[in-house]
C-alpha cells in the first residue's frame, strides 16, 4: 500500500505538531544480548506518517532553515561527546558541500543500547533525519553505519529502506555499511578509515572530517540520536527537541532504554524504573556517561535533573551523562573493583596504536586491579595519580582520556574504600561485578 | 643567549598514531618537550617566543617518524579532536 504523503514545502510552516517523543516507551535489553531486537514491534512506514507526518525538503532554503532551527535548538551530538551540531554542518558547508553524510549506529559502549532501541523501533525517523542533512548538505552520499553483528538492527534498517524504496519517497539513496564489533568501532575518526576502506581504528586527524572527510569531501558523521532529532526539528522547529534525551540505565544485567523528561531528578528515574523505593537499599554510587565517564556520589546527584538536549547545564543537572549512560553501583558493590574491570576492558580495546595508550592504559587498569584486590600499597596511589596525567588526552581517540576519567573519579568517590582496600581489606570479595563486560576479540 | 622576542604564536602537536617514542625530539627541544614514562613527547602547549619556534623547528624536522608538526595558533572554533560521536566515550 502506498501511504499518502503530505506536501511537503506548503505545509511546513503550518505544522506545529506538540512535542513528540521519540520512542514514547521503555525498551529492555539483555546487557549480555544486546544488539538481540527487543521491546515493541518495529513502526513501518504508516505507523511513521501517521505518528510525525511526512518529512519537509531541506533543499534550498528549506535546507538553510533546517539549519537554523539546528541553531536555536543548540542541538548537540548525542553520540556522547556533545558537540554542537551546527557547527559541523557549517563546517560542511563552507568546505564546499557536496560530501558525505554518515549515520553512526555503532553504538561500541557496553551500558548504551539507545541506538540500537531507536533504529529497531523508529527506524524511519532516523532515514528521515539522514535523508535531511544529506539534502541540506548536498551530500553526494548517505551512509547508516552499523557493528557487523547488529544483525536484528540491520534487519529493521533494510526492512524500512524497501517501505521507502516502494513508497517512492524523494530521497537520496542510502547504503547501509558496517564494521567489526569493537569498542572503537563507532568512533567518528575509525568510521572514516573503514569507510575509506582501511581498518575500523581511530586516526589523527590534522583536519576536521566535517572540512575534508572521506574521498577528501566535507564529511559529517552524525550519531542516529542526532539524526533523528534532526528529523523532528525539520518538522517542528525548536520546540520538536523539548523531550529530553534518551538515557540508557544498566543495572542488573539490564539495559533500559527511556526518554525521562529533562526536568526529571536522577534519583526520580530509577525510582519510575523500579530500581529505587521502599525496600530498595538507594545506590553506593553512580556510573555517568559510559565506560569512559564519571563515577557519582549517589547523593551529590540524587535531585540533580538530567541534562538538556542542547548541551547547557543548568546548575541543577548532573554532570555529562555522554552518549547518556547511568549505571548504578548496588548498595553492596564495591566501586573498585567494578572500576577496574570497566579499565581492562578498556585497556583490552585499545586500538593499540598510540603509546601513551598501549602502555598507559594497561598501566592504570592493573595497578586499579591490585587495589581491588587489597594488594597496592600508597606508593601506588601516588603512582596512579601520575598516570592518570600522562593518558589523559594522549592518544588519536579518546580512549585514554575517557579511562582516566573513570580512573580519576574513583579515586575520589571512593576514597573511604580505597583506605580499605589499602589495610587489605576488600569491600567484597572482588568476584561476580555488576557492569557488563564484553568480550573482546582481536 | 636565548632569543626572546615575540614571535607569531604557534603551538607542537604530536601524531600519536605515528610517534614509536624515539625521543628525538625532548633532544632537539628541551625546554618544550618532555618525554613520559615511557619515552613519549610531553609537548609545550603555547609557543610565542622565536628561540622557541626555532628549537621546535628543529625538532619537527630531526623527528624519524615524522610524527611531530608545528603549526599557527589560530584560535581555531573546532580543532578535530575530541569528537568521538558514538560509541567511544
Amino acid at each position: 500500500m502506498r501511504p499518502e504523503l503530505r506536501p511537503a514545502t506548503a505545509d511546513r510552516q503550518a505544522y506545529r505538531p506538540a512535542p513528540v517523543p521519540l520512542l514514547g516507551c521503555l525498551v529492555r535489553y539483555r546487557a549480555a544480548d544486546r544488539r538481540r531486537l527487543a521491546g515493541p514491534r518495529p513502526e513501518d512506514l504508516v505507523d511513521h506518517l501517521d505518528r510525525y507526518g511526512a518529512r519537509p525538503s531541506a533543499r534550498g532554503w528549506d535546507g538553510a532553515d533546517l539549519i537554523a532551527a539546528l541553531d536555536a535548538a543548540a542541538l548537540t551530538g548525542r553520540g556522547g561527546a556533545h558537540f554542537p551540531a551546527v557547527a559541523k554542518w557549517r563546517a560542511v558547508l563552507a568546505a564546499g558541500g557536496s560530501g558525505y553524510v554518515v549515520a553512526n549506529a555503532a553504538e561500541g559502549e557496553p551500558a548504551s543500547a539507545k541506538d540500537a532501541a531507536l533504529l529497531q523501533h523508529r527506524p524511519h525517523l532516523v532515514l528521515d533525519g539522514l535523508a535531511a542533512a544529506a539534502e541540506a548538505l548536498g551530500a553526494a552520499g548517505s551512509v547508516l553505519w552499523l557493528h557487523d553483528n547488529a544483525r536484528d538492527t540491520r534487519m529493521a534498517v533494510d526492512r524500512a529502506l524497501n517501505e521507502r524504496r516502494a513508497a517512492s519517497l524523494a530521497e537520496p539513496p542510502v547504503r547501509v555499511l558496517s564494521g567489526p564489533e569493537h569498542y572503537l568501532t563507532g568512533e567518528s575518526s575509525a568510521v572514516l578509515n573503514a569507510l575509506a576502506g582501511g581498518p575500523a581504528l581511530p586516526a589523527f586527524r590534522l583536519v576536521p572530517a566535517a572540512r575534508a572527510g572521506l574521498a577528501g569531501r566535507p564529511t559529517l558523521v552524525q550519531n542516529v540520536e542526532t539524526m533523528a532529532r534532526v528529523a523532528l526539528l525539520a518538522r517542528g522547529g525548536a520546540e520538536a527537541v523539548v523531550p529530553g534525551p534518551l538515557v540508557t540505565v544498566a543495572a542488573g544485567g539490564v539495559l533500559t532504554v527511556c526518554e525521562p523528561p529533562p526536568n526529571v531528578t536522577l534519583g526520580g528515574l530509577l525510582w519510575r524504573l523500579g530500581l529505587l523505593g521502599p525496600g530498595l537499599r538507594p545506590p553506593r554510587a553512580i556510573l555517568l556517561g559510559g565506560y569512559g565517564g564519571a563515577w557519582a556520589d549517589w547523593l551529590s546527584v540524587a535531585d540533580r535533573t538530567l541534562g538538556r538536549l542542547d548541551g547547557r547545564r543548568p546548575s541543577d543537572s548532573v554532570p555529562s551523562l555522554g552518549a547518556g549512560v547511568v549505571a548504578p553501583l548496588p548498595s553492596d558493590g564495591c566501586g573498585l573493583a567494578e572500576t577496574a574491570a570497566v579499565l581492562g576492558y578498556l585497556a583490552r580495546s585499545s586500538a593499540r596504536q598510540c603509546g601513551p595508550c598501549v602502555f598507559g592504559t594497561r598501566d592504570l587498569a592493573d595497578t586499579v586491579a591490585r587495589l581491588a584486590a587489597g594488594r597496592a600499597r600508597r606508593a601506588d596511589v601516588r603512582r596512579l595519580h601520575r598516570l592518570i596525567g600522562e593518558v589523559d588526552g594522549r592518544g588519536a581517540c579518546a580512549l585514554p582520556d575517557g579511562a582516566a576519567r573513570l580512573a580519576r573519579t574513583a579515586l575520589s568517590v571512593f576514597h573511604h574504600d580505597l583506605d580499605q582496600h589499602l589495610r587489605g581489606r576488600r569491600c567484597h570479595d572482588g568476584t561476580g561485578t555488576v557492569l557488563p563486560i564484553p568480550v573482546v576479540t582481536a | 643567549m636565548r632569543d626572546s622576542r615575540p614571535a607569531a604564536p604557534a603551538r607542537l602537536r604530536v601524531d600519536p598514531v605515528a610517534c614509536d617514542g624515539v625521543g628525538m625530539c625532548a633532544h632537539l627541544a628541551p625546554g618544550l618537550i618532555v618525554l613520559d614514562t615511557w619515552g613519549y613527547p610531553i609537548v609545550a602547549s603555547a609557543l610565542s617566543r622565536r628561540a622557541d619556534i626555532r628549537a621546535a623547528r628543529a625538532a619537527v624536522a630531526g623527528c624519524p617518524r615524522r610524527a611531530l608538526l608545528l603549526e599557527a595558533d589560530r584560535q581555531p572554533s573546532w580543532n578535530g579532536t575530541g569528537d568521538p560521536d558514538g560509541g567511544s566515550d
